[in-house]
Parts: structure tokens; C-alpha cells; sequence
């Protein structure tokens, strides 16, 4: 490519090339590049907001027309992140209306967004189309008032689990009888009544309109009128599912929606059944042998029923399920159904297990190893595993690695911490060992079960891909982590909770903690004065502990060890929003 | 002459030329009908009235020289073709661009001075693809593109080495002991000597690894001295090669850490500083922050500080590396011995028979197994 070939053409030729990661590299390639790339690139990823200011993305990328924004660490999901952290949106979102007033697409997640926020951004952005909001929290059913009301073309709002303070059910009244772009609208997750006779009319009204997520308070008879209205749809969230009375069926409703659903010819996705009453699944049997997509993680829905559901839907890709205790004694009825989705679902790419109770005092998850290997071993196309279970053993984890090499995300979670194989009672270092050597093109990978630095040291070995590693209640010592932060070339995001690494390893290894987007370590053996020296070492990473119990008077000695500690590259120094209890070790000494 | 004969006659005889000229001078003719599915030569024939004789010839763009011009018209001859299925122009795009990145990227100039849209989306979609999964250095590679990003610019958190010469030491470290470690466990059967500590002094290993100064702890300002001149020269060896290695970059991250180092753009579109400019800030010894961010990192931050300082560090080092030297050989005993200490319990909880026998014997077992 010699130095006259045009810009706009390079440009052109930039304009194929989509990833995140391939932007990146065409960014380093030489001077040139950068500069086009940079003034042409549409689509913005921050995976961590406190990496980057707004200020500093903003002039970088002069063209952008999506963002999106990453908050809080991974391991806020699990209550390890105290309230009022940070991961506010609001300075970002001021500074996207003032900078890019031809911004289109906005997507947070785990960010804290306040409905000022919201009417800023509906107001500020002339083109604006798609609003994602994914584990965030802080605002209210009047900031979606407010975007329904002012964004004049909005094509997606998809409000995936959030915490909203649901004032009221009639902020969809606020989209304007003009309003005709909607694609997508997911309020599955919002917990108050909503306007039927809204949603019934924005229905009526948007013909473009695909995805259809209802929260619960949408019963049968009202979710059949609606799929009447929109047989278009290609994704469903059913709501509820319910109707009174729940076990007898209405013979004109069972008609109605399974009518209803027939002429929804382009379904490939179903979710919902929160509350489901059993006896009109069948209705919805006509679409399954469309279905790519089923998510039944909020379904409370029993294995039979769901074992009945899912082994009609044979081009089934991505499947979300919760298993259930088994309250009787029938054993393995969770495994049998997995059994038979093994059977069915040969086209299976993704299953997510959930536990229906994890944090409840109920009788113990149902599942065993036997569920996980019958999918293992019968869907050929499966690569990407989360499963929760409360038992494992090695020979189960090896034949696993052996019939899916292929995989790509292989999280599993044996509920009880420390949990040995229970055949042979040996650490579960060998089964997850099998996983990383046979798994070539693993990229994350969660651990759980008794581990020691064994296991690590064939991580740090054989994941040549892996991105992001959770570890909880594993390890010996020091050698684990080190292991780890020695090897795992494309290590990005490391998270660890109650093992007992400690100062040695961290520090030996600061250097690759610039190479990664953050690494989380909490009820670990890090005393401050390794953070302390870690901060002035690398002025490049932020150093943030978490320190709840901390008082003004008290004065934590070096050799204390940190409750939290959370550190991330950046570029924009020490972050200012920090709560009192979250301190950012300054990286000059005496600063 | 009869219709019929006219109509055999006819096409041959009638067919029309367009003359087309290359920048090199050298003049052919072309099909009508081929030229003028190039909307730029179609515009000069229609607008201008050129090409329709030798003296006429319509100039073409200098991207097109005559090589590339003859594959323009290949593509051209075949699409203007009315009666072809989606599935043969398909066919013939697909094996059209299997040609050489140099000539794809002359076709692809080329093709959009002619403002042959189809063309240009077809060849920069093969460019695309090639940028596609490579890394930087791979892309300069294939494209044969300078490599002309400064440091600052490319501020990329090196994939696993640090500029840190202290971390890099303890990681030397680790891995000596480790490996010593395993070495010994292969030698021996059974126990792990605790008294093969290793007795160098922390001293005696650094000036090991640095290239043998033998210093003494007193000599501390002058092996500073030395080790600084040859972590200097370290880091402008490491820092060319290390670059190089720079894979799977983020460098979102990395290119406003200009702007940290001296708080203002460093985008290339605002960088031209004139030269005396740049050269002056270079050399002004005040605007350290600038300077640190021109050379390399960690490495020079040390000359920066006051000798007190050092000391302090110097001896944060030496702890560490003490811990590691006492504490090493017990945990890789742990390590190695872990596992068969659970195997071992649980044979003898299961059996109720614990003889040291038959610990030896799986012992020596998870030794040479793996």
C-alpha cells in the first residue's frame, strides 16, 4: 500500500472492518491509520468507565454514533460491591449531549443512572434510536417517561434487569401517538403494573416493532390480544403467563392464544412465564420448532412441563434454564431433564443453568454432574456452559473436555465452597486441568469446587486464550495467583474471592495488571502496604480499596489485610466520585 | 443485400471503440460497452464527446496504469454482460480478488478514481478481510506500512513483561526457584531437603542477573549508577523489540496518555508542532512531564528520584526477595505434596491403613506422572 492510496478509500476500507479488537489493532499499525481510524470510528467500547474520561474518549473519536459503557466490576451481581461504589453515568452522558449531538445509540451497563440523566440524554441527542439499560440502578419510571416522551425516533428500549423505582405504569403513555420506529421494547423487569391500553396502542401503531418483552402484570388473554395485533414478532417475553383460574383451563383463552401464537410465524425467540399457568403451555407449542432462542430463567415453570416445552424445539440454540431442588425424593429429575434436552436440542450452542434459590435456606440444588455431561457429550454445536450443580467429579470434568473442545465459556458453580470430587474425594485440580488443555479456544472460565495451585499452574500454562478468569475459595497460596498472572497471555479480567493470595504474587506481578482491564480480589491475603507499593509502582493503575468498616480515626497499619481491593488500568487517573469508604492509593509517594 | 445478411454482417462491422489513454502515455481501445460501465470514462464520452478517436483518448487517472487498467476492463467486460445470474457474477467477484495486496490495493485506487462503486466495495471488502484478526505488527507486514507510532502513542501495557527492572527481577527469581525446585524433586524420591536454601545473598543474585558486578551492599551508589546506564541501554534495546510484540493491543487506552503526560491533544492532526518548537520542548528541562512521556515508562522514574528514595525501594526489594527465599521451598514442598497428602488421607480414612509404605508408594507415583 503505497503512501498515495487515498484517504476516503482507507476509510472505505476501515468501514468493512467492525470488531472492537480489529479497530484497535488498525489504530496501532502506524500514524496514518490512526488518525483515520480514529475520525471514522462509529462505535464506541469502554469496558470500564474509570479507564478513560469522557473528556479524553470524546476527542479521540469525533464521529462516534454508539457508545457503550461499562460500570461496576463483574462481581457486583453477587453483592461484593457496596452500594454507592460509583459507576456513575452522568458525567458521560453531559459530556456525549454536549460532544456528539449526532449520538444514536447508548448501552450501560452495571452504571448508576439518575433520571436527570435520562432527560438530559432523551433531549440532547436529535438522532437518537437505541437505549440498552443492563444492571443498572439509580432511576425511576419518570426518566423513561422522559425518553419515551422526547426521543422522537427511538427504535429500541430494552430495559434488561434493572433496579427502577417504578413510580408508575403510565410512563408509556409518554410516547407521542407519532411515535411509530419502535423495534424493540423489553420491560420485562419492571415490577409494577403497566398501561395495557398503552402498550396496546404503541403496539398497534409500530409495524416495524420485532422484540416484545411483557413484565408480569400482562395476563394471557391480554398477551394473546397483543400477538394478534403484531404477528411480526420474532422475539416474545410472555409476562406472566398467567390466568385465573390457574389450573382449569378457559377453553375460548387456551384457543385464542394458541391461535394467536400460530400466526406468529417468525418467532424465534421465548421468554417469560414467571408465573406461569401450566396448563396453557401447550398452547404455545406450535412455535417451537422455530425457536433458536428459549429463556426460562425467570420461569416458574416445573422440570416436566419444561422437559415437555424444550424437547419440541429441536433447532434450539441458546437455552436459559433454572434447575429446581428437588423437593421429593426423586432424585436426578433435574439430570433427566437435561438428559432429554440432550437428546432434542442437537443444535444447542449455549445452555445457562441457574439455581432456583441460591441464596435462600431451601433443600439443596437438585443437579449433578450426570445433567452436564449428557450435554456435553450430545450437543456437538455447545460452546459456552454456566451451570450451577452441587456435586462434580474429575472424570465428569475430563469427559466434558473431551466431547467439547470447542468450548468457549465453560463456568461452573458447585454451590458449596471447597466441595471435593465426591467419588474420590480429590481436589477438583485434574477435572479442570482436562478443561483448559483440551479447550483450546477458552476464553472464560469460572472455577468452583476444592482447587490447589495445581490447577492454576495448568491455567497459567494452558490458557493461551483465556479473557477472564472467576475464582472463588481455591488455591494454597501465593503460587496460585502467581501461576495465573505469570501465564494466561490474554488474561483481561481477573476476579477472586476468599483465597488465600496474598502480597508476593501481586507484586511480582504488577506489571501484567497493565496488560488487563482490572483485576478484583476480596477476602484475599493483600495487606495494604503491598497496594500501597503496587499504586507507587504503577502510576498507570488505579489501586482502589474497599474498606467499609473505616472511620476517619482509624489508621490501617501496611500489614493489614484489605477487605476489597480493585485495580485498573487507566489513563485518567484517580477517579473523583469515590465514596468514603473506597480510597484510590496515590501512585507518588507522600501525594 | 437481405435483412438476414445485414443482421450477420452488422455487429462486427458496427462495433465501436473507445480510445482510453494511461497516464504513461500509452493509448488502447476498448468495447463501448465495457468502457461505459465505468461512470467516469462514460461521463467523459457522454459529456465531454471524448474517446471516440486516438487523438481524442480519453486521459484516464494516474492510479490507473495500464496493468491494473486491463483487470478493470476484465471486471467491466464480464458485469456489463445483462443476462448473468447473482450466483456467476458472485463466482467471478470471489476469484477476481485473488490477486496480490499490492495489485488489490493498486485495484482498489484505482477502481475508485473510475468511480466504479461496485468494484471499490468489492476490493476494499477483500482489503478488509485481510486487516481482519491480525495484529498491528502483521497488518504493517502485510501492507508494508511504516512503522512511525511513538512510543507515547503506542503506550501499550506490554503483554507480560514489565519496564520495571525490580519485577522483572522477582519474577527471574520466582521462576530460578521453581525450576531448581522441580529439578531436585525429579533427582531425589521422596523428601524435599529444606536445607538446600539457596545462600547467596539477595546482593549476589541481582548482580548475578545484572551481569556479574559482584558489588557489595556498600558499593550501593555506584552499582545504582551502573545498574541505571544499563537499564537504560536495556530499555532502548527491550523497548524497540517489545513494541514489536505488542499484540491484540487496546490502544483506546493507550493514546491519550500523551495527554496525561503533558496535558494537551496529541493527535496527529494537531500535532504538527513546528519544529524549533518541538526541539525546545524537548530540551526543556522543566517540562519533565513531557519527557518522561517521549522516553520509555517506569524504567526512568528512578532517575528522577532522590537517593533516599531509592534506598527505600532498595530495601522493599530486598524483603521481598528474602520472603521469597525463605518461603519458596516450603511452598513448593506444599505444592508437590498436596495432592498426595489428600490422596493419601483419603485412602487411609477409606482403609484405615495409613503405613508410610504406601505413602511413598503414591508419592513416587504423582512424581512421574502428570
Amino acid at each position: 500500500m503505497d503512501s498515495a492510496f487515498p484517504e476516503e478509500v482507507l476509510e472505505h476500507v476501515f468501514s468493512f472492518v467492525g470488531s472492537h479488537a480489529d479497530r484497535n489493532a488498525i489504530s496501532a499499525v502506524c500514524r496514518l491509520w490512526r488518525r483515520i481510524e480514529r475520525q471514522s470510528r462509529r462505535r464506541i467500547f469502554v469496558g470500564n468507565i474509570y479507564a478513560v474520561s469522557p473528556t479524553i474518549a470524546i476527542r479521540r473519536f469525533p464521529a462516534a454514533r454508539a457508545v457503550e459503557l461499562k460500570g461496576k466490576p463483574h462481581f457486583a451481581d453477587f453483592n461484593l460491591v457496596p452500594y454507592g461504589w460509583g459507576g456513575g453515568a452522568g458525567a458521560w452522558i453531559s459530556a456525549m449531549a454536549e460532544a456528539w449531538p449526532w449520538l444514536e445509540e447508548i448501552r450501560l451497563k452495571r452504571m448508576v443512572v439518575s433520571d436527570e440523566s435520562l432527560e438530559v440524554l432523551s433531549r440532547s441527542f436529535r438522532n437518537f434510536r437505541v437505549l440498552v439499560l443492563s444492571s443498572c440502578e439509580g432511576f425511576s419510571t419518570d426518566g423513561l417517561a422522559a425518553v419515551a416522551a422526547n426521543c422522537r425516533n427511538l427504535s429500541v428500549l430494552d430495559l434488561r434487569e434493572n433496579e427502577v423505582e417504578d413510580r408508575t405504569g403510565h410512563w408509556l403513555n409518554h410516547f407521542p401517538e407519532s411515535c411509530t420506529s419502535l423495534v424493540t421494547l423489553n420491560i420485562a423487569h419492571l415490577v409494577s403494573e403497566v398501561s395495557f391500553s398503552a402498550i396496546e396502542r404503541l403496539v398497534g401503531r409500530c409495524p416495524n416493532l420485532r422484540t416484545l418483552r411483557l413484565n408480569h402484570s400482562v395476563t394471557l388473554d391480554r398477551l394473546a390480544s397483543l400477538l394478534c395485533k403484531a404477528p411480526q414478532l420474532s422475539d416474545i417475553g410472555t409476562g406472566g403467563f398467567s390466568a385465573l383460574p390457574a389450573e382449569e383451563v378457559r377453553p375460548e383463552l387456551y384457543t385464542k392464544l394458541e391461535s394467536a401464537f400460530m400466526g406468529c410465524k417468525c418467532l424465534r425467540s421465548l421468554s417469560g412465564f414467571g408465573d406461569a399457568s401450566p396448563v396453557y403451555l401447550s398452547a404455545v407449542y406450535s412455535v417451537c420448532p422455530g425457536l433458536t432462542t428459549l429463556n426460562l430463567s425467570y420461569a416458574s415453570l416445573q422440570s416436566p412441563d419444561l422437559v415437555k416445552m424444550i424437547s419440541r424445539c429441536p433447532n434450539l440454540q441458546q437455552l436459559w434454564k433454572v434447575e429446581f431442588a428437588s423437593s421429593q425424593v426423586m432424585d436426578c429429575i433435574e439430570d433427566e431433564g437435561l438428559e432429554a434436552v440432550a437428546e432434542s436440542c442437537r443444535s444447542l450452542k449455549e445452555l445457562r443453568v441457574f439455581p432456583s434459590d441460591p441464596y435462600g435456606q431451601g433443600p439443596p440444588v437438585a443437579l449433578t454432574e450426570r445433567g452436564l455431561v449428557a450435554i456435553s457429550v450430545g450437543c456437538p454445536s455447545l460452546h459456552s456452559i454456566l451451570y450451577f450443580c452441587r456435586q462434580m467429579t474429575n472424570v465428569a470434568l475430563q469427559a466434558v473436555a473431551h466431547s467439547r473442545p470447542n468450548l468457549t465459556c465453560f463456568r461452573l458453580c458447585i454451590i458449596d465452597p471447597r466441595t471435593t470430587d465426591y467419588l474420590t474425594g480429590q481436589p477438583l485440580d485434574t477435572g479442570f486441568s482436562a478443561v483448559v488443555e483440551s479447550c483450546q479456544g477458552l476464553r472464560r472460565l469460572s472455577l468452583s469446587g476444592l482447587l490447589t495451585d495445581r490447577v492454576f499452574e495448568r491455567i497459567g500454562t494452558l490458557g493461551h486464550r483465556l479473557e477472564m478468569l472467576s475464582v472463588a475459595f481455591a488455591g494454597d497460596s501465593d503460587a496460585g495467583l502467581h501461576f495465573i498472572l505469570s501465564g494466561c497471555p490474554s488474561l483481561r479480567k481477573l476476579e477472586i474471592r476468599d483465597c488465600p493470595f496474598g502480597d508476593t504474587a501481586l507484586l511480582a506481578n504488577a506489571g501484567k495488571l497493565e496488560t488487563m482491564r482490572s483485576l478484583w480480589m476480596s477476602s484475599c491475603h493483600v495487606t495494604l502496604g503491598a497496594c500501597r507499593a503496587l499504586a507507587e509502582k504503577m502510576p498507570r493503575l488505579n489501586v482502589e480499596v474497599i474498606d467499609e468498616g473505616w472511620k476517619p480515626s482509624s489508621k490501617r497499619p501496611d500489614d493489614w489485610f484489605v477487605e476489597k481491593l480493585y485495580v485498573y488500568r487507566t489513563v485518567a487517573g484517580p477517579r473523583l466520585d469515590m465514596p468514603s469508604y473506597v480510597y484510590t492509593l496515590p501512585s507518588q509517594q507522600g501525594s | 443485400m437481405s435483412e438476414s445478411a445485414m443482421a450477420i454482417i452488422k455487429p462486427e462491422a458496427m462495433k465501436s471503440y473507445i480510445w482510453l489513454q494511461t497516464a504513461d502515455g500509452s493509448i488502447q481501445q476498448v468495447e463501448e460497452e465495457v468502457a461505459m460501465f465505468c461512470p467516469m470514462i462514460c461521463r467523459e464520452i457522454l459529456q465531454k464527446g471524448m474517446g471516440s478517436s486516438k487523438n481524442y483518448a480519453i486521459s484516464l487517472p494516474q492510479r490507473v496504469n495500464p496493468a491494473i487498467l486491463s483487470l478493470i476492463l476484465d471486471y467491466c467486460r464480464f458485469h456489463q454482460v445483462p443476462g448473468r445470474s447473482n450466483k456467476e457474477r458472485k463466482s467471478f467477484d470471489e476469484k477476481f480478488i485473488r490477486i496480490d495486496t499490492k495489485r488489490l490495493c493498486e485495484l482498489t485506487s484505482a477502481a475508485d478514481s473510475l468511480h466504479l462503486k461496485p468494484l471499490v466495495d468489492l476490493t476494499s471488502r477483500a482489503l478488509a478481510r485481510m486487516i481482519e484478526g491480525k495484529t498491528p505488527e502483521e497488518i504493517r507486514e502485510t501492507f508494508h506500512l511504516p512503522d512511525d507510532l511513538t512510543e507515547e502513542e503506542k503506550l501499550e501495557p506490554l503483554k507480560n513483561t514489565t519496564d520495571d527492572p525490580r519485577i522483572r527481577l522477582l519474577n527471574r527469581l520466582y521462576a530460578k526457584k521453581r525450576k531448581e525446585l522441580k529439578e531436585r524433586q525429579k533427582l531425589k524420591n521422596v523428601e524435599v531437603e529444606e536445607e538446600q536454601v539457596d545462600k547467596r545473598s539477595v546482593d549476589d543474585l541481582l548482580s548475578f542477573i545484572n551481569g556479574g558486578d559482584g558489588d557489595s551492599k556498600g558499593a550501593r551508589a555506584s552499582k545504582h549508577k551502573k545498574k541505571n546506564r544499563r537499564r537504560k541501554e536495556q530499555l532502548k534495546d527491550t523497548s524497540n523489540t517489545e513494541i514489536k510484540n505488542v499484540e491484540k493491543v487496546d490502544p483506546f487506552l493507550c493514546e491519550e496518555s500523551g495527554s496525561i503526560y503533558n496535558g494537551e491533544s496529541k493527535e496527529d492532526g494537531n500535532i504538527s508542532l513546528p519544529g524549533p518548537n518541538r526541539t525546545s520542548r524537548l530540551l526543556d528541562s522543566g517540562d519533565d512531564a513531557f519527557i518522561s512521556g517521549v522516553e520509555f515508562e517506569d524504567g526512568d522514574i528512578d532517575d528522577e528520584l532522590d537517593p533516599a528514595m531509592k534506598e527505600k525501594l532498595d530495601r522493599e526489594v530486598e524483603l521481598f526477595a528474602k520472603r521469597l527465599n525463605s518461603d519458596w521451598p516450603e511452598r513448593m514442598q506444599e505444592i508437590l505434596s498436596l495432592g498426595q497428602e489428600r490422596r493419601v488421607s483419603t485412602i487411609s480414612t477409606m482403609n484405615g491403613n495409613g503405613s508410610l509404605h504406601r505413602y511413598t508408594g503414591t508419592l513416587s507415583c504423582y512424581l512421574y506422572s502428570n
